[in-house]
């Protein structure tokens, strides 16, 4: 185990960035090194070589790594500058097609925090695998039963996998899973909606786990999932569909589409149930021991 | 059907899609409704040939404008010519008819450019545009995409192996089968994720992730794509100035006001840049069959004067 352990830590050191900074050591003033890090700069090749990188690069790469990354100051632009901007384009020179421009762009503003925040984060390739599977499982039951309207697991694989894994990877696997799936079913302007709300399920899932607020039981993993389908996805892609369809948005018209859409939440909420009744045990022990045994930091 | 702008650089299709989808989700005058239509229309057909387009449009399209149409006069009630008046005391006016008409062709004319895109803009494209911008989240949806048709193959494995030793899905007690499907599907989880932490480890001992390494692309950017993105620029610069000036004005509440027709210079000029830019892939691909034939036509000449290149 020990010597597993000392295998992962020293390829950890060569290929992840994010590790090295515990094995920070003090900086030898000593002309050697200088004189080594200089040969070493010589031997680098044109394909930049991690291997050949000397003391020098590292340092000032971890004092790069400190300040406001490119993704990050893209991220803020985004949710404080363009937001605003677009409602205001929106309002002034949309018309009545207002509705759905600024529904649409604020989804896409919404959705990509969350990558962005990922993608800066510089995840390891293992983390990175184990979602890509679990929203591969996700798109696995949406297209197994497609033969039943609304009855669908993947909402279920998305609570599931927000938490075990935590809020950040139950947001990637519901924006994932739904945007893949589409790729099935057909894209469309709805894309972004199910995205945000499959995504922020799995979100909500996570942090209400590390808050306390969800237990891993059966009966508390059903409850949410039953509220969080009826409340979140419905409660989002009822006006999402209004927003497409129509463009004079009212009270009633709100209303109506709520009525309306009464059953068809009721249906997918049951399905959500009935799969976290049944899979939802197994899964999250499998799950928990695949992040015991290979150490998934998440 | 492998058609000629598919074969474009990926930045290509994807400003040309960008553009019209953006452009016919957002303006409601007829012209320009009935311009994409056209062309969204025509594209479908050499994506997808007569035969594929008639079928899915009739049989999801149709019936969805259809309602979408009905669905506005009855829901809104402003306007100010009235043509007769609801059960419940609501009228029906012209407006909101006219309205309705228009907004099913809008999201008909959406939904046939999403069929192009999805024909045109495959998911390798995609990764490639965007595996620059998010390395971690393109590489994640490509290998979704992977593992979606794996894990299927293998849960096939899995259902033959389970059928062999009694515990079959497709017969016996409910209870039963059920119990069986979960087991299925916690099979295929172990499986999965025990493969996809092998393959995380393989991918790093590969070097996956040091600097400097690139991605595998076949897409070139050549003479022929910076020609036609010229040509997109330009006609989008020309119809975003043609419509900013306002001759395409068209309002449906309270009365029905639709500028531009009869044709003036300008919106003429609008019209048209419109019209060229989404019939563009089928202009291309119409002029590249026709040269294709041309040359064809060559060498059949070439063929009666002693040359043979094939029968």
């Amino acid at each position: 185990m020990s010597e597993k352990r000392n295998v992962d830590e020293f390829l950890d050191l060569w290929f992840d960035d994010k590790k090295i900074e515990q094995y920070k050591m003090p900086i030898p003033e000593n002309p050697m090194v200088s004189k080594l890090s200089k040969l070493f700069r010589v031997l680098k090749t044109d394909a930049q070589d991690e291997i050949f990188v000397s003391i020098e690069d590292y340092y000032s790469r971890q004092e790069t790594s400190k300040k406001l990354t490119k993704r990050t100051i893209v991220t803020l632009i985004i949710l404080l500058l363009m937001s605003p901007l677009t409602i205001a384009f929106g309002i002034l020179f949309m018309g009545d097609r207002k509705y759905t421009f600024i529904g649409i762009m604020l989804m896409f503003y919404a959705i990509i925090p969350f990558f962005m925040g990922f993608e800066s984060r510089k995840p390891q390739t293992r983390e990175l695998i184990v979602i890509a599977v679990l929203s591969a499982i996700a798109v696995l039951g949406r297209t197994a039963f497609i033969m039943v309207p609304m009855f669908k697991p993947i909402l279920a694989i998305i609570i599931i996998s927000g938490v075990t894994f935590g809020p950040e990877a139950g947001f990637l696997v519901g924006a994932v899973s739904m945007f893949i799936s589409n790729f099935f079913f057909g894209q469309g302007p709805w894309t972004p909606w199910q995205m945000f709300s499959a995504g922020i399920i799995g979100f909500v899932a996570g942090v209400l786990f590390r808050k306390g607020l969800l237990k891993r039981t059966r009966v508390s993993l059903c409850l949410f999932g039953f509220l969080a389908a009826i409340f979140i996805y419905g409660g989002i892609m009822n006006p999402a569909a209004l927003i497409m369809y129509t463009s004079h948005i009212t009270i009633e018209g709100i209303i109506g589409i709520y009525i309306s859409g009464i059953p068809v939440d009721l249906a997918h909420a049951t399905s959500v149930v009935i799969f976290l009744w049944l899979i939802s045990k197994g899964m999250i022990e499998k799950l928990e021991r695949i992040k015991k045994k290979y150490g998934l930091l998440v | 059907m492998e058609d000629n702008f598919s074969s474009y650089h990926p930045v290509i299709s994807f400003f040309f899609f960008l553009f019209v989808i953006c452009v016919s989700m957002f303006l409601m005058h007829p012209v320009f409704l009935a311009i994409s239509f056209f062309s969204a229309f025509s594209y479908n057909l050499i994506l997808y040939g007569i035969k594929k387009t008639l079928k899915n449009n009739l049989l999801f399209i149709l019936p969805m404008m259809i309602i979408i149409a009905l669905a506005n006069p009855m829901f809104n009630h402003y306007g100010v010519t009235v043509i007769t008046y609801l059960p419940t005391g609501n009228p029906v006016t012209l407006e909101t008819i006219i309205y309705g008409i228009a907004m099913a062709t809008m999201f008909c004319e959406v939904l046939l450019w999403f069929a192009c895109y999805n024909e045109v803009m495959t998911s390798d494209k995609f990764i490639y545009l965007f595996g620059k911008i998010m390395p971690s989240i393109s590489l994640m949806i490509s290998m979704t995409l992977r593992f979606v048709p794996m894990l299927r193959n293998h849960m096939r494995v899995i259902a033959n192996g389970q059928k062999c030793i009694g515990r079959d899905t497709s017969n016996g007690k409910t209870t039963d089968k059920i119990k069986n499907g979960v087991k299925k599907v916690s099979i295929l989880t172990t499986w999965a994720l025990e493969n996809a932490i092998d393959r995380a480890d393989s991918m790093r001992s590969r070097g996956y992730g040091l600097k400097g390494r690139t991605a595998f692309s076949i897409y070139r950017f050549d003479k022929r794509d910076r020609a036609i993105l010229i040509v997109m620029i330009l006609l989008a610069i020309t119809f975003f100035v043609g419509n900013s000036t306002g001759n395409c004005y068209v309002s449906y509440d309270p009365i029905v006001k639709v500028k531009g027709i009869p044709l003036d210079l300008y919106s003429c000029i609008t019209f048209l840049s419109y019209l060229t830019f989404c019939m563009l892939p089928v202009i291309v691909d119409l002029y590249d069959k026709y040269k294709w034939k041309a040359l064809r036509n060559n060498i059949n000449k070439k063929e009666n004067r002693g040359y043979r290149l094939w029968t």
